[in-house]
């Protein structure tokens, strides 16, 4: 009813429906056709797209993508296709199909992915997450990390920075905070490859405070462990701070732990949703870490 | 130096000090007073004990510490000359001299003695038993070197180690503004880590911009590359479309056509063909065939026109 409302009224509108009816008969079997003549269809359904996308149909403009896309893939040009899908995905969003946008975008960057772009792949991960995020934060943290995934693959990790922080930020909404930590690191392993030594000491400090903030200290301590071995962390500020921090835990000192946070010059350049976690330590009871596994079995009276 | 800054500085200190000219100060004056060594003295020194009262009341207002110390310490050297020429004084004093009555002779050690104790009086700083930290004497004489100038007795006086509320009021101040600076220190090390911060964001954008653009600088250079083909291409076909020769035959044969639709024309008549006239022209040259290239280009342009 409304888009018939539409149609009398936009003569451009029913100009765009025709197209579609006629690029529909171009694609279709019948007895005269044996093949779908696409390389026909595909700017008619083009030009009916962007007609029905200006006239605020976005139901007709997403359909019309699509079949556009379809069109060009069979063409042989999958760039095109990929940036019809794009577009569909985007108008899928404004309808609120969720499921739609989150299958549209992966298709769109599997077909980047087949030209060799991986940058373009990527990206439409990112905007298919990004437009997920609140509605499906699961499937929008599956597509950010297999962004990072696709741009490491090519050696690009540096663009993957943006992909892990915001897959980060997710997990942390979701209070998922050893998965936030997990991607915190998974983020300072990519900057270490690609020698990017703030963002790799940032993350590192990140995954520190977001396990501390689960009120997990072991978990802490051991990732700390493994972190300092690094050269690059270990000189860096953000070492210095973990340092102060972890021992303010292990002593169980929280106003020490909240002067640490409150005078550190390095926590408030970190990631918002990091400063706002650090603000709160610390989260749970905190006793002194007795250290229990200082003798590792070398009894005093052993004297052998 | 050179020879004018000598000349100048020995004429400074020469009208510096003018009045211890004794032959410039006392020519022309009467033959008492320029063989009175004594009242010249006795002048000097008073003029000398007037400028070190000056000095000391300019101390008293001084609000500045370290000034108040510098004027203090010249007050005591003056002092302290001053009393080095009294025994002089009293030598001289003590000498005949002539044309000189008996009572002013005998007034003259008391002049002396009366001398010393003005000398004495002028306030300089120093209280009974020297007190005070450090602080009370940092210009201390540069021409003096004492030591051992405190008093032993002084210095078992309990109040010799008190502070004194100038001193007090010193260390307040001087903690004060320590602490201010420290609050400065901290604003700037804080802006300075934020900046830290920006400079190593900056770098590592910079460092993941950089392939980007070497890629972006390939493709635009192929792109041009391509560009300049095609337009050499371009230009070599136009060239060939549009020769000379061609324009010649294009032009002949459009000359022809409009001839033949004007013999048609003439000879279905019509008068008010607006074309007529223009055309008579045309036909003449046309069965004149003497004619230049020129030409026919310019009629034919002009019957275009007036088509």
């Amino acid at each position: 009813m409304a888009s018939d409302k539409a149609s009398n009224s936009n003569p451009k509108v029913a100009e765009a429906e025709k197209l579609v009816k006629k690029a529909d008969k171009l694609t279709k079997f019948s007895f005269t056709k044996w093949f779908p003549d696409w390389t026909a269809a595909t700017p008619l359904y083009e030009q009916a797209a962007n007609a029905f996308k200006l006239a605020k149909m976005p139901e007709a403009a997403k359909i019309a993508y699509e079949k556009a896309a379809t069109g060009q893939e069979r063409s042989s040009s999958p760039w095109s296709a990929g940036k019809h899908l794009e577009s569909a995905g985007g108008l899928a969003r404004e309808l609120g199909n969720f499921d739609e946008v989150i299958d549209l975008y992966k298709r769109a960057s599997e077909l980047y992915v087949q030209c060799g772009k991986v940058q373009p792949a990527a990206d439409a991960l990112d905007k298919g997450a990004r437009a997920v995020e609140d509605v499906k934060p699961d499937a929008a943290v599956r597509m950010y990390i297999d962004a990072c995934a696709l741009l490491e693959e090519d050696g690009r990790d540096q663009m993957a920075f943006d992909s892990y922080r915001s897959a980060a930020s997710i997990y942390i909404k979701l209070n998922r905070y050893e998965d936030a930590a997990t991607v915190f690191l998974r983020w300072g392993q990519a900057a270490d490859k690609c020698k990017a030594v703030q963002s790799q000491c940032k993350a590192y400090l990140s995954a520190i405070i977001v396990y501390l903030f689960a009120d997990n200290f072991n978990l802490a301590d051991a990732s700390y462990n493994d972190c300092s071995q690094m050269d690059s962390f270990f000189k860096s500020d953000q070492n210095h701070c973990a340092v102060q921090l972890l021992s303010a835990y292990r002593e169980g000192r929280p106003d020490e732990i909240k002067h640490v946070v409150s005078t550190s010059s390095v926590i408030p350049h970190l990631d918002h949703m990091v400063i706002r976690l650090a603000k709160q330590l610390p989260s749970g009871k905190v006793t002194a870490i007795v250290d229990e596994t200082g003798h590792n079995g070398l009894d005093e009276d052993d004297l052998r | 130096m050179s020879v004018i800054d000598i000349l100048t500085r020995v004429d400074v200190l020469c009208k510096k000090y003018e009045k211890y000219d004794l032959d410039k100060q006392w020519a022309g004056a009467d033959s008492m007073s320029g063989n009175d060594q004594f009242l010249r003295l006795y002048t000097v020194v008073e003029a000398d004990i007037e400028a070190a009262r000056e000095k000391s009341q300019d101390a008293q207002s001084e609000k500045n510490r370290a000034v108040v110390a510098t004027l203090n310490a010249e007050v005591r050297r003056s002092k302290a000359a001053l009393k080095a020429e009294i025994p002089k004084l009293e030598k001289l004093a003590a000498k005949k001299v002539k044309d000189l009555s008996k009572e002013e002779m005998a007034a003259r050690p008391d002049l002396v003695v009366a001398l010393a104790q003005k000398i004495e009086d002028i306030p300089d700083g120093v209280t009974v038993g020297r007190r005070g930290g450090t602080w009370g004497r940092k210009a201390s004489n540069p021409l003096e070197i004492k030591l051992d100038a405190m008093h032993p007795d002084d210095l078992m006086r309990p109040e010799h180690y008190e502070q004194t509320e100038e001193s007090l009021a010193l260390r307040q101040e001087y903690e004060m503004r320590r602490a201010k600076q420290d609050e400065g220190l901290d604003i700037i090390a804080a802006g300075l880590t934020t900046l830290k911060d920006m400079a190593g964001d900056i770098n590592e954008e910079l460092d993941k911009q950089m392939p980007l653009i070497d890629e972006v600088d390939t493709k635009v250079d192929r792109a041009a590359a391509d560009l300049k083909n095609t337009n050499i291409r371009l230009k070599e076909t136009l060239t060939k479309m549009r020769s000379n020769r061609n324009f010649c035959i294009d032009l002949i044969l459009i000359v022809l056509i409009l001839g033949i639709g004007g013999t048609l024309y003439t000879y279905s008549f019509s008068p008010f063909t607006p074309s007529f006239v223009c055309l008579q022209p045309l036909l003449m040259y046309q069965q004149s065939f003497a004619v230049t290239r020129e030409q026919l280009s310019v009629f034919i342009l002009n019957a275009i026109v007036s088509f």
